[in-house]
């Protein structure tokens, strides 16, 4: 296939068969030479996902799965760290372990997490960090993510707090750390552990979940239980998760520190291109909105009504409203909201319009939560590793 | 033995010996435990390929070590210093085994290949 080349039409036509071509050989070069080609293929359990790294996987999901409230399991976006992924559990020998400074060790099955634990059950949205990096100016290493790393989802599991309880927390925790059952290529690569302060552990909607949509988790998405901190961005959900410390100190390993961290300003963001003093962990996740339908560069009808639908989210916070224009920010509308299912999910919203003149549009929404904390219009955060992207997005449609 | 040859091989070794040692802690087995049940999947053998070019193949080796090498093809255009500190990361953070010529060899290949060229 190498030297044949190919449209982004062809591309996608193509990605069907990737994963029975990629068996075969390699994917040549020349695919990836558009930022706008993007591979589609099918993992394990998942449906066709844009594939941003092959090992360890991390796929995004196209945007019309977000014409849902819910996503479905098989189209939400996975992200791994290291190449050491689980790919066989054995619910039997498996077992949560829970230690450090607490009055006593357990080792919980996935049943013991089941039926000893009260079950909490709700919606919210998963969104990596990274998300909608690629946006960024200037641009910054890492995944280069467009608005697709992240996905809504109903999760069922046991309270990490009465976890936690049960165990029994001596005098001078300060922090709980998490591991997954992922592990690294070299033994030199830091393993992928994260932390959480002991008052954040405590709060009664974090989560140990068993269930995403009310089936058991994917295995690419965390099986047979990941951590939930709804509110906060999907770098602490750790997946597959098997060991929960509690810890007399601050864990200050590498995907604590220095990754995965913001400057310390109240932004967030620093002047694009600045280096920043000082940098804290990154925690909740900004306020955004997406427009979905109708999708970039759309040719309308004039004088046809067309329904702008799309979602929108914030850190544990309802969404208070959304505003659309459909002139470049100039004048702006408010949106309907759709169900609320919590301050933690997505709610989707749409306004109506009835384009009257031939020509280019500029779509834009902005949603505001419940205590103002809203979207910036003309200049994106910015800060070096490419996180909180939460700008209102141009989406430029024609009517003929 | 070609000097890539005997690197590659190394590197195939160390890996081999070191996912003996990590596999302990994959909670898994071919039969199911009495009150469990097995879930498996198998991922797909996705070999993403560099462009040709002078060091493609030390570039290929060392860097699909821990990933493959979309990591490098989906990064915005950098220029030397930023593919140099990138690469510097993978060595002195992750320790990546790359020889300070290697290294030198890598960063050039990806700056030429995928970067600004300079």
């Amino acid at each position: 296939m190498s030297g044949h080349h190919f449209t982004r039409r062809d591309f996608l036509k193509t990605a069907g068969m990737f994963t029975a071509m990629s068996a075969l050989g390699g994917v040549p070069a020349e695919l990836f030479a558009a930022a706008e080609e993007r591979m589609l293929a099918r993992y394990p359990e998942k449906t066709d996902l844009i594939v941003l790294t092959a090992r360890p996987p991390q796929l995004e999901t196209p945007l019309k799965y977000f014409r849902q409230l819910i996503t479905p399991n098989d189209a939400l976006f996975v992200r791994w760290h290291n190449a050491n992924i689980p790919t066989s559990v054995d619910t039997g020998l498996w077992r949560l372990k829970v230690s450090g400074n607490t009055e006593k060790e357990m080792q919980l099955s996935l049943t013991d997490l089941k039926t000893k634990f009260e079950k909490l059950t709700y919606t919210a949205v998963n969104q990596c960090a990274g998300n909608g990096r690629s946006f960024s100016e200037p641009r910054v290493f890492g995944g280069q993510w467009k608005n697709g790393a992240m996905g809504n989802t109903t999760w069922s599991g046991a309270r990490l707090k009465d976890i936690l309880n049960a165990a029994g927390l001596k005098p001078g925790s300060k922090e709980v750390t998490f591991n997954g059952l992922d592990g690294p290529v070299l033994p030199s690569v830091p393993d992928f552990v994260k932390s959480l302060p002991m008052d954040k552990a405590l709060e009664d909607d974090i989560m140990v979940a068993y269930e995403m949509n009310g089936k058991p988790l994917l295995m690419l998405n965390g099986f047979p239980v990941r951590l939930i901190v709804p509110g906060w961005y999907g770098t602490y959900w750790v997946k597959s998760l098997t060991e929960i410390s509690v810890m007399t100190d601050q864990f200050n390993k590498f995907w604590m520190n220095p990754a995965y961290r913001i400057p310390d300003t109240p932004c967030g963001c620093v002047e694009p291109g600045a280096k920043p003093q000082k940098t804290i962990p990154i925690n909740r996740m900004t306020t955004r909105s997406l427009i979905v339908e109708p999708e970039a560069g759309a040719k309308l009808k004039a004088n046809k009504p067309i329904i702008i639908t799309g979602i929108a989210f914030s850190g544990g916070y309802n969404i208070k409203d959304v505003i659309v224009s459909v002139n470049g920010g100039k004048t702006w509308s408010k949106a309907a909201l759709g169900k609320d299912l919590g301050k933690y999910s997505w709610i989707q919203w749409s306004y109506t319009w009835k384009p009257t003149k031939a020509g280019k549009y500029t779509l834009m929404a902005k949603a505001t939560n419940s205590v103002g904390e809203s979207q910036p219009l003309d200049k994106g955060l910015w800060n070096p590793s490419g996180y909180l992207w939460n700008k209102v997005e141009p989406l430029e449609v024609t009517v003929h | 033995m070609k000097r890539t040859t005997f690197v590659i091989m190394t590197i195939t070794m160390m890996l081999a010996l070191f996912s003996t040692i990590s596999s302990t802690q994959d909670i898994a087995s071919k039969t199911p435990s009495s009150e469990g049940t097995i879930q498996s999947i198998t991922l797909p053998n996705i070999r993403i390929e560099l462009k040709e070019g002078e060091g493609r193949v030390k570039a290929e080796t060392y860097c699909n070590i821990c990933h493959s090498v979309d990591y490098i093809i989906m990064q915005p255009k950098a220029n030397r210093a930023q593919w140099t500190a990138s690469v510097n990361k993978m060595i002195k953070t992750f320790g990546a085994p790359v020889s300070p010529e290697d290294a030198e060899t890598i960063i050039t290949y990806i700056t030429v290949n995928y970067g600004t060229g300079e």
